[in-house]
């Protein structure tokens, strides 16, 4: 039965998602992470991001929507919207 | 005991998830790791075919910095001619439909007009004529890696799906031709679209999406077949040497003994055409430089017999030697390593018989030992990939072509080489003439062949990849020296090969290498003889390091160098001059 995935797990996911896009960043720096404070956060690690996004909680991300993908939190708030199914990659 | 197949080498499937990629990516790496510098030219953005070439050379490459440099957007002509100024191992070009024409693309609006088509063909035609040219001078600063066009065409043609324009199929046959003229270049493989086609369906290639927004047109799982391909091309391990192969139930059908030549078949008519198939395999394979040898439980005249038959689809002069008798197949196996002289981990052993095989791989756990599948085709099938697999090799050279009979011809003098006068008198009766060449030009395939596949007699078993051995005539002194030898019994070929730099009176020597069909003919004697009087050298210093392999070459060095034979050494010209023994070959 699919239902969805907590705050905390959403969270946690997005942590490996960042760790893995940004291998650069010690893992307390990815919650405070923007695009204004990470030099490497380009339009190409957007695309990244978004495709390890994807990947990781089986949504569909409309490239369209990158203006509002600007940090960690905006991030988390928006797949929260999205309401991230549980079945996605368990 | 099930049919052995690695399928590692055909359908890898590692990962095709980017998370999976960007994991490996992550893994670190010794400080101290070595790098492995590559190019990636494209004309679309390679975001993730990036990312996937350089986990999949990772997991190729273990313990290696992978580093991938790329090219701008809409640019390969001009990304290959900037990318093969950096220095790099090695230059990977992804091809698409829009590098020769941008209106085969979707991102550029130039007009599918049924008078556009036309001209797109045309320009087409002279895009690719361009391209053969920056492919061919970038070959010859490294290694070229390509794939030709993978994703479907975009629908421009005025005709029904169902129906393939004239216009498509010249584009494809452009594409066809100019695939078959780089492939022949030396320094340029073309990644085989069947495989591609075999682990990426061309259905589940193209990202439209992707293409639109990012101008990355590949779905995931179609970048990472092609990155593990571009991978699998650049990490290809060294050919095996031989096959043994069993007769009865394996290169025909029936037993032999039982049936009589006339009752053994390999045609449809028996439904034994697998057998037909895996015949035409060996004479192939045969004819490509791959020995091939016979171990049967049989008897000897039966065997003659069988031979004698016309139908046979390899002819008997291509398989040597032949073991037939009732002992156990692990003995004939011996008997034929020591006639081919090389090791266990260079054949491969098949036998329609699992106890059989059984047997000599506990004789030979080094051995690729396989059931035959007489009664299985598909198993069959994959066998024989596999086979390619093993045997497979970019080029066929003069030497593959008499390796088979320069080993039969030798026969004689396996007879005297344990003795020393009777191999002199052997030798002085032999006419022997060999040619030594001194070169700096790296484009000796045969002798890069020869570096990277021999074992026994090799100076420090060191490999060197392709761009290594360029750069290695990059330093002005680096000369390549070959040996070419024949005698009355028929040509050897090129048998060795020796890398080296002088300095004043001195030659340091950092590889050497010689066939072992070339042993029991001192032509380790006559090459250090000729070092030293090309060179008017008093010494000459090798990068030797005894390997678990290299016991030939140990053994000449034990005689020659006695005592101070270690890593390092050095050979004075006195004491060479002490020890060399009688030489009769003529020197061109």
């Amino acid at each position: 039965m699919s239902s969805k995935l907590s705050m905390g797990e959403t969270e946690h996911r997005l942590v490996r998602c960042f760790s893995l896009v940004f291998p650069k960043l010690a893992a307390d720096e990815i919650r405070a992470a923007s695009i204004e404070t990470i030099d490497e956060w380009d339009s190409l690690a957007s695309v990244t991001l978004v495709a390890v996004l994807q990947e990781e909680f089986g949504v569909e991300i409309d490239l369209g929507d990158l203006p509002e993908l600007i940090s960690f939190d905006a991030v988390l708030r928006y797949l929260e919207v999205r309401s991230v199914p549980r079945s996605a990659q368990d | 005991m099930r049919l052995r197949v690695r399928l590692d080498a055909l359908r890898v499937r590692e990962f095709v998830n980017l998370i999976d990629a960007l994991e490996i990516l992550k893994q670190p790496l010794p400080e101290d790791a070595s790098h492995f510098r590559g190019a990636l030219a494209c004309g679309f953005t390679p975001i993730h075919l990036q990312a996937f070439l350089r986990a999949h050379l990772r997991k190729r490459l273990p313990g290696k910095q992978v580093d991938l440099d790329i090219g701008l957007f809409g640019d390969l002509k001009g990304n290959i001619e900037r990318l093969q100024k950096l220095p790099s191992d090695a230059l990977f070009v992804a091809m698409e439909w829009q590098d020769v024409d941008s209106r085969l693309g979707i991102r550029t609006l130039g007009g599918w007009r049924t008078t556009d088509l036309v001209d797109i063909v045309e320009s087409a035609s002279e895009a690719i004529d361009v391209l053969k040219g920056s492919l061919a001078r970038a070959s010859s600063f490294r290694p070229v890696y390509i794939s030709t066009p993978t994703l479907p065409l975009p629908p421009l043609f005025t005709v029904s799906p169902q129906q393939a324009s004239s216009f498509e199929l010249q584009l494809r046959q452009l594409i066809a031709s100019f695939a078959s003229s780089i492939a022949e270049e030396p320094g340029i493989r073309v990644l085989s679209p069947q495989l591609l086609d075999e682990l990426s369906p061309l259905r589940d290639r193209f990202d439209v999406r992707s293409e639109v927004q990012t101008g990355f047109p590949y779905k995931l799982p179609h970048a990472s077949s092609l990155a593990e391909l571009f991978a699998a091309l650049i990490q290809q391990s060294a050919p095996r040497k031989g096959l043994i192969t069993d007769l009865d139930d394996t290169l025909w059908a029936g037993i032999l003994g039982e049936v009589g030549p006339e009752g053994i078949s390999w045609g449809l008519e028996k439904h034994a055409h697998l057998h037909g198939i895996y015949q035409q395999f060996l004479e192939s394979l045969a004819s490509a430089g791959v020995l091939v040898a016979v171990a049967s439980k049989n008897e000897m005249q039966l065997v003659n017999r069988a031979f004698e038959r016309p139908d046979l689809r390899i002819s008997k002069d291509n398989l040597y030697p032949f073991e037939v008798h009732w002992s156990r197949k692990s003995e004939s196996v011996r008997r034929i390593l020591q006639v081919w002289n090389i090791s266990a981990d260079a054949v491969v052993f098949l036998d329609d018989s699992p106890m059989e095989v059984a047997e000599v791989k506990q004789a030979f756990p080094e051995m690729e030992c396989r059931v035959f599948p007489k009664d299985d085709y598909e198993a069959f099938w994959t066998l024989m990939k596999q086979l390619r697999q093993d045997f497979g090799k970019s080029t066929v050279n003069d030497e593959d072509l008499i390796r088979a009979k320069s080993i039969r011809d030798a026969e004689p003098l396996r007879s005297v080489a344990t003795s020393s006068r009777s191999l002199s008198d052997f030798l002085q009766s032999a006419s022997a003439s060999i040619r030594v060449q001194f070169t700096r030009d790296s484009r000796d395939h045969r002798a890069f062949e020869l570096v990277n596949k021999t074992n026994q007699f090799n100076l420090n078993g060191k490999r060197l990849t392709e761009a290594a051995w360029s750069a290695y005539f990059d330093h002005p002194d680096a000369f390549l020296m070959t040996v070419t030898y024949e005698d009355k019994f028929g040509p050897l070929g090129k048998i060795a090969a020796l890398l080296g730099k002088p300095d004043g009176r001195r030659v340091q020597i950092d590889f050497w290498v010689m066939s072992c069909r070339a042993f029991s003919r001192r032509v380790e004697h006559q090459t250090l003889r000729q070092i030293f009087a090309k060179f008017e050298a008093d010494e000459i210093r090798f990068d030797y390091q005894p390997t678990p392999r290299n016991g030939p070459l140990q053994e000449f060095f034990a005689d020659v160098l006695g005592a101070s034979q270690q890593p390092g050494c050095s050979l004075l010209l006195s004491n060479f001059s002490d020890k060399t023994l009688e030489l009769f070959e003529h020197v061109e």
